[in-house]
């Protein structure tokens, strides 16, 4: 393995689903000869792309899990992240951006900025990712590149700048202009592998130049010395290409470049670009905690020789045992090196180290600063912080969202149960917003996660990947319950059935709080005991997993105890505890319990003809429409729609759009369930209690 | 007298139930909020605490410069509009959807920081029913384009707005034809609209005159406000229309675009 950090690149390639960023991959792929053909996402040799190695991702020709690959380009190492294009999976996008110096956004030539896009766009602000765009499908009809980049603009408020200008357009795309040259590229050769410069068409030459004086004025920002040399007329290219690189790594200048990787055309240049424009890892600040130092933040070096700090970002359950994915970013990891894990104080032996190509692999004796890899045998969660023992750092905290949505699922027989019980373990472990419980009233096994395909790819996968048939039962939303008001609770457990008695007195108050749960105590004169008040928040504790209107978890509620009474002998932590649950089943049913409902937030592009149509169903589904932003043929409008009336939502947009529409949606918040909503519930969860029982 | 009793006795009656003789601390709370914020009606300088100043098919605009906080102002009607339940269509023309729900999220977190007021998700959650945003390309944009989708909205049963903001529309000499038939929906529809002009750099705003960039469409507008940047200040003005001299001096603090009475 090469060791100049400065000639190694990090990079996610992130976009809308269907942007074509896995064939813009494969592409790469192929021209830094990484692999040999070419195949299509949804490919007629059924070999589908590389990158989308999972036997699911090839039928849906969508990408699902971010499979990190490595390639060379010009001297440069290029690690690369594909991204799942879809909001469910945006856990992956959050941990590939984490570890990534630079992206790469995709955007269709025809869709535009969509709204996944501007999701994409949020997280990458979110971990100040520098980026380049890419405007891909420059080849199909209604191909307008540079309505793309207004819309960069206007929708991402992104100071975009067009590289290069199309030859062409729709069936007649021939080329790009490369506006800091100012040639003409064309890509010959049966995949588009030769390069060839030409004169800029006649036709175009204006234009080039009105946008490469854009070009100019945007990078002399960056660059007195651009700016000096712009007004004396004479601008060397290197110069040039430094001032955009300045803005790009502040993240102040967004360079756009177009092509079809489809039709095997401006792939290369995008590649010169990542190589150019995006930051190698010694020029990305990184932040660990000390945790021996009060979680103190230290900036980290991006040092082969310092001590070792990694992050394990993704796991992967395969044949030859847990793989898990790494980035280095200070010190050295090397085959049979001693590591620490820093949240469980673990000492592991590194055993075989790799380099990731899709679904095949490398040996490689280590792994440098700067460089992402993989580990075999290492037993542990995603996001562990691993270091050099002596040190206990850890990376920052990625961000993971809580499941919104649950679904019961029953395997078809023994064999599956087994097959299933593998995979829901792997699953867990891969992914954090993936959570799995059994119910112990029905003895379901409940899987929840972020939305219904998140976890329809999981069924999926069970099925395909561990033959394991389950049947689901239907979705279910994950409530909450909470109280509105404050009530007084007063409540006397007292147990004499021969043998030792039970006894505890606990009285005080509950009140609606802002946070999730707090325990307040205000005991004076010892009325309970001081070793008995953890007895007590326990007993409150636990009496908050089950609410007593649906049975769902309690939030939002501060108990403040102030009196209380023990006994000699018949008092006890049980008979506290007891006493506690009691106390809060006295208070919350006084307190005017309510139900919450996950509300999401969803996003429809329509076509405008159809935005009354669109509004009306969302209408229809509680949702609280919150704008309409025209744009000209198509509108986007937003909406607050609580998750439980979101079931089959895109089929029913598809039938009254005539498939023109598409949606987005994402956790926004808990509210309130309206009265008439929550006592159907109620009566629900009654019903089904009894029939239990 | 017991406690409950007493309770219920000190406050209004819609916070109590008979039923249940239970006092709702939160709706209570929030009713408080509400009418405190009232109170503080940025349109308190026209002397219209309890009434609105334009009634329907009516129209009023807020006049300043590029950049003195007309947008700002505007939200502030809008949200002691929204506080009372009243329904507000929000038209930008030159900002999308969530730029438009940020100026909101920022000008109701400054008025709570101001104010210091508690529980105020409730509250932002009671009256964002209320507020509807529409944006367009300030070039597509069209009366009957307005009128169309404002149908999608009544038909439906979706939305009824009972003030609509109109912001970013170009205004000039020739914007009469426009405003005329922007006054026929706002009649028929059966609400006022506000606007924001932004006047020309060399425009004077005095105190009841109105600047020459709307003279010629002066006629239209029954109330005109203007926003004026004096000595780190922005001075709330009516250029046309009844102030009320009780008001005081009314200015937009610059750091947070709030409307404040001189002390």
């Amino acid at each position: 393995m090469k060791k100049d950090p400065q000639k190694v690149r990090n990079i996610g390639i992130s976009a809308h689903i269907d942007a074509g960023k896995t064939t813009l991959t494969e592409r790469i792929l192929y021209y830094t000869d990484r692999i040999h053909a070419i195949h299509d996402v949804k490919g007629k040799d059924g070999v589908g792309a590389t990158m989308d190695f999972m036997e699911l991702e090839k039928e849906r020709g969508i990408t699902i899990t971010s499979a990190a690959t490595y390639c060379e380009w010009n001297g440069h190492e290029i690690n690369i992240i594909d991204t799942p294009g879809h909001v469910d999976f945006t856990i992956e996008v959050e941990r590939a951006l984490r570890v990534l110096d630079g992206g790469v956004l995709v955007l269709c030539s025809v869709g535009g900025v969509q709204s996944q896009s501007i999701t994409v766009d949020r997280q990458m602000a979110r971990y100040k990712v520098p980026c380049i765009a890419f405007v891909n499908k420059c080849d199909r009809s209604g191909a307008n590149p540079f309505k793309v980049v207004e819309q960069l603009k206007e929708k991402l408020h992104h100071n975009a700048v067009a590289m290069q200008i199309p030859i062409g357009l729709e069936n007649d795309f021939k080329g790009v202009v490369d506006l800091i040259k100012m040639k003409a590229v064309y890509f010959e050769g049966q995949q588009g592998e030769k390069l060839r410069y030409d004169e800029i068409p006649a036709e175009l030459k204006e234009e080039a130049e009105q946008r490469r004086e854009e070009l100019i004025d945007a990078a002399s920002m960056f660059s007195e010395e651009l700016m000096e040399a712009a007004l004396e007329g004479e601008i060397p290219e290197q110069l040039l290409i430094d001032a955009i690189r300045i803005g790009t790594l502040k993240r102040e200048l967004t360079p756009v470049f177009m092509g079809s990787a489809y039709k095997n055309k401006g792939v290369q240049p995008l590649l010169d670009a990542v190589t150019w424009y995006l930051p190698h890892p010694g020029e990305v600040e990184n932040i660990a905690l000390d945790l021996d130092n009060d979680e103190k933040e230290v900036v980290l070096k991006p040092d082969p020789e310092a001590p070792l700090v990694s992050l394990a970002f993704k796991l992967e359950e395969g044949r030859y045992g847990q793989l898990t994915y790494i980035r280095v970013y200070q010190g050295t990891l090397r085959k049979g090196d001693f590591i620490v894990n820093s949240r469980t104080g673990k000492k592991v032996k590194v055993g075989r180290v790799v380099r990731m190509h899709a679904n095949q692999m490398e040996d490689i004796e280590e792994i440098p600063a700067g460089y992402i890899g993989a580990l075999f045998g290492i037993d542990c969660a995603s996001g562990d912080t691993f270091t050099s023992p002596g040190i206990r750092y850890s990376m920052t905290s990625m961000h993971v969202p809580e499941p919104v949505i649950s679904l019961a699922i029953v395997p078809e027989d023994n064999k599956s149960q087994q097959n299933m019980s593998k995979a829901l373990s792997r699953f867990a472990k891969e992914d954090p917003t993936f959570r799995v419980r059994v119910d112990h009233e029905t003895g379901d096994t409940i899987i929840s996660g972020m939305g219904e395909l998140h976890l329809e790819v999981y069924i999926e996968r069970m099925k395909r990947e561990y033959n394991a048939i389950v049947h689901t039962g239907a979705p279910q939303v994950a409530y909450r319950e909470t109280i509105t008001q404050k009530a007084d609770f007063n409540y006397t457990h007292k147990k004499q059935t021969g043998g030792a008695g039970q006894y505890g007195r606990v009285a005080g108050y509950m009140e609606p709080f802002d946070g999730e749960f707090e325990f307040v105590n205000k005991i004076v004169g010892g009325a309970i005991p001081t070793e008995f008040i953890s007895s007590v928040e326990k007993g409150f504790r636990s009496a908050l997993d089950k609410g007593l209107l649906l049975g769902f978890p309690v939030t939002g509620i501060r108990v403040v105890i102030n009196d209380g009474q023990a006994h000699s002998v018949d008092s006890s932590d049980t008979a506290f505890q007891a006493a506690a649950r009691g106390a809060f089943k006295e208070g919350f049913k006084k307190a005017k319990p309510a139900i919450l409902e996950p509300i999401m937030k969803v996003a429809v592009e329509t076509p405008s003809e159809f935005q009354g149509a669109v509004m009306g169903t969302l209408n229809q589904r509680r949702g609280m429409i919150l704008g309409a932003q025209d744009e000209g043929d198509t509108c986007v409008i937003e909406a607050e729609v609580p998750l439980s009336e979101m079931f089959g939502y895109s089929t029913d947009l598809r039938s009254i759009t005539q498939g023109k529409a598409q949606f987005t949606m994402e956790f926004s918040c808990y509210r309130q369930v309206p009265k008439a909503i929550a006592d159907e519930l109620v009566k629900k969860a009654q019903e089904k209690n009894k029939k239990a029982a | 007298m017991k406690v409950s009793e007493k309770r219920k006795k000190n406050c209004s009656p819609s916070c109590c139930t008979d039923r249940d003789n239970v006092v709702y601390l939160r709706e209570r709370s929030i009713a408080m909020l509400k009418k405190d914020l009232i109170l503080r009606n940025p349109l308190r300088i026209l002397g219209t605490e309890d009434k609105e100043p334009l009634k329907e098919g009516e129209f009023g605009a807020v006049l300043a410069k590029a950049g003195v906080g007309k947008t700002a102002f505007l939200v502030q009607l809008a949200l002691s509009n929204l506080l009372r339940e009243r329904n507000v269509l929000h038209v930008s023309l030159t900002q999308p959807v969530r730029k438009v729900c940020l100026w909101y999220e920022e000008v109701f977190h400054n008025i709570s920081t101001e104010y210091d007021l508690k529980n105020t998700s409730e509250l932002w959650d009671t009256i964002l029913p209320h507020r509807f945003i529409m944006t367009f390309n300030v070039d597509d944009f069209s009366v009957a384009k307005l009128e169309e989708r404002l149908n999608d909205l009544t038909e439906q049963g979706i939305f009824f707005p009972q003030l609509v903001i109109i912001d970013g529309l170009p205004i000039s000499d020739e914007s009469r034809e426009s405003l005329a038939e922007l006054k026929i929906l706002a009649r028929e529809m059966g609400f006022p609209i506000w606007y924001a002009i932004t006047v020309r750099p060399d425009d004077a705003l005095e105190p009841g005159q109105v600047p020459s960039s709307v003279e010629s469409l002066a006629d239209l507008f029954e109330v005109l406000i203007g926003l004026k940047a004096v000595k780190g200040k922005i001075n709330v003005m009516v250029l046309k229309g009844q102030r009320n001299e009780d008001a005081g001096d009314v200015f937009l603090d610059p750091a947070t675009l709030l409307i404040k009475n001189r002390e």
